[in-house]
């Protein structure tokens, strides 16, 4: 098991965001989150990404506890999160926003050697650009691109940090269909090819059930059912509560 | 991938900093400064300028407002003077002196204050500045000179050139000041500027890639006041005397106000910023006493015309303009 939560809570006053809640994600598998608004979809994303403290409950990385671990320390064990609104370095070009990301493992406060002679963290950044389609782009301030190109950035800058698992928010939101195809498409290949575990929360059903190997569905907090995408589009609850 | 008309197009990064023949260039013009402005206030322009340059790399690239900028300069001015008068201590140790007390005390109220942000670390260091000054005017008045400010400093001099003599001093802090342009340039070359600009883009976002942002902008507090220390220690050579008034909020105001009206987070910004306000000051109290009311008119006047400041500004439209161009 890479990932594991342990009835992992997140209560805000008295709001259960996330009660309960057992997640587990296995190397190299690609799983969904869905559940209607204010589910906690994102809320599970924050606690095991380290963004939020749980309320109880513990969230395992390869059975290390890692719950009271903060966002950057979860990042730097490998668990890299996306943002669902654009989180990026607006005013740095697209080659600048995925080489500070790539630098990360390398070398930080280095306050002299010049970042341009790291060789091996430009040749990662461009290898990052390329597989996310941003080369021609690459000498444009990022606050030009297009939304979709930003949702592209997005996941470029997480994959630059070198994750063992990748946890996008919804990464197609607000995409043309043609861009969420190609988004799709791109994830796939991320998690075949790389061999990147991806846990993704996403309200496209047509992405999550074409990409998914299996799904978690979430309602007010609490885990409705889990299954394959098969299991979980047969499953009358999740048919009345989510898919309608 | 969506292919706009701008694919082709490569923009410059506005807060880059720039090539390094505009570093060499800046040294050069500043080589012959006297020739052209009077040379103490060529000197004073150096001397801010070296200031600037730290205050802007906390400020215009990390994103960090502090406005307790003079606690550090004026804690240099003092370490200095008293380094000199009290034990005759040459130029570069009192220099020395005026660094380490600016960088420990920014150690110190950065573990005290660094978490706290915006406004809130704005005002922590306003106060933390006016705890200094007010125990440099009376507690400590028996060492500081109080009001009257550290006197009796004794004439220095570095590899026998007096630097009570105006030009050799102008030189000797021209040399630091292209020494110290250099150095702003290194690093905001390096992985850590880099870093420093990542965290004033976007805080939330160089924290999930895995960055101890606490400890950035902790680390861009201290250089800065490396700097501000240095300036501080120049302005006690230039003076052979420390005003307690280096210690006042009005100096770190002042700061504040030369870096945004050069253009905040460009690398010539604060030397431009620094120029034009300390050549408004000087032309214009010799007309009238109330030379501060035409400042604050004309930063008014600037700001509305040149919004990111006169460096920021001419940035913009100069891409705007290669944009433009090269989209035809």
């Amino acid at each position: 098991m890479l990932l594991r939560t342990e009835k992992i809570c997140k209560y805000f006053g008295g709001l259960k965001a996330v009660d309960e809640v057992d997640f587990v994600l296995k190397k190299g598998q690609l799983k969904s989150i869905i559940g209607p608004n204010g589910a906690g979809k994102t809320t599970l994303f924050n606690l095991i990404a380290g963004a939020y403290l749980p309320t109880k409950g513990k969230v395992f990385l390869k059975d290390k506890d890692i719950s009271r671990l903060t966002l950057n320390k979860v990042s730097r064990l490998g668990v890299v999160k996306t943002y669902q609104i654009n989180h990026i370095f607006p005013n740095l070009t697209v080659f600048e926003n995925i080489r500070i990301a790539a630098q990360v493992r390398k070398t930080s406060f280095n306050i002299w050697k010049q970042a341009a002679s790291y060789r091996e963290i430009n040749e990662l950044a461009e290898e990052i650009l390329a597989q996310v389609e941003l080369i021609e782009k690459r000498n444009q301030p990022a606050s030009t691109l297009s939304h979709g190109e930003r949702r592209y950035l997005e996941i470029g800058i997480a994959l630059a940090t070198k994750p063992e698992i990748l946890l996008l928010d919804e990464p197609t939101a607000g995409m043309s269909c043609a861009e969420t195809n190609q988004c799709a498409e791109m994830i796939k290949n991320l998690n075949r090819n790389l061999g990147l575990s991806i846990v993704l929360v996403e309200h496209d059903m047509s992405v999550v059930m074409s990409i998914s190997e299996e799904i978690l569905v979430m309602n007010e907090g609490r885990t409705l059912a889990e299954g394959t995408p098969r299991e979980v589009s047969d499953n009358e609850e999740v048919q009345r509560v989510y898919l309608g | 991938m969506v292919d706009d008309r701008t694919s082709s197009i490569k923009l410059p990064d506005l807060h880059s900093p720039p090539k390094p023949v505009i570093v060499y260039g800046t040294f050069i013009v500043l080589l012959f400064l006297p020739l052209v402005i009077s040379t103490p206030l060529a000197t004073e322009i150096l001397i801010w300028t070296i200031f600037g340059l730290g205050f802007n790399i906390l400020l215009g690239y990390t994103g960090v407002l502090s406005f307790g900028h003079a606690a550090y300069f004026g804690l240099g001015a003092y370490a200095a003077g008293l380094a000199f008068r009290y034990f005759n201590a040459s130029v570069p140790v009192g220099i020395v002196m005026g660094i380490l007390a600016a960088m420990v005390l920014a150690c110190i109220i950065g573990a005290l204050a660094i978490r706290s942000k915006g406004v809130y670390f704005a005002m922590i260091s306003l106060a933390f500045g006016q705890m200094l000054y007010f125990l440099a005017l009376s507690p400590l008045k028996g060492i500081t000179g109080g009001e009257d400010g550290l006197t009796r400093i004794p004439p220095l001099d570095f590899l026998s050139f007096s630097l009570g003599k105006p030009l050799p001093l102008y030189y000797f802090i021209c040399i630091i000041t292209g020494i110290m342009l250099f150095v702003t340039w290194r690093i905001l070359q390096s992985p850590f500027g880099k870093l420093l600009q990542a965290f004033r883009e976007n805080e939330e976002r160089a924290k999930a890639c895995g960055y101890n942002t606490t400890l950035v902008k902790y680390c861009s507090l201290v250089i800065s006041a490396f700097y501000a220390g240095l300036a501080g220690a120049l302005n006690t050579v230039y003076l052979s005397y420390v005003p307690l008034s280096t210690l006042f909020w009005l100096t770190s105001g002042t700061m504040v106000m030369m870096t945004i009206l050069g253009g905040k987070g460009t690398f010539l910004g604060p030397l431009l910023g620094v120029g034009v306000f300390l050549f408004l000051q000087n032309t214009i109290s010799l007309i009238t006493p109330r030379w501060e009311l035409f400042v604050g008119g004309m930063f008014v006047v600037i700001i509305l015309v040149f919004p990111g400041g006169i460096m920021g500004t001419l940035a913009e439209k100069f891409a705007a303009f290669r944009m433009r161009r090269e989209g035809k």
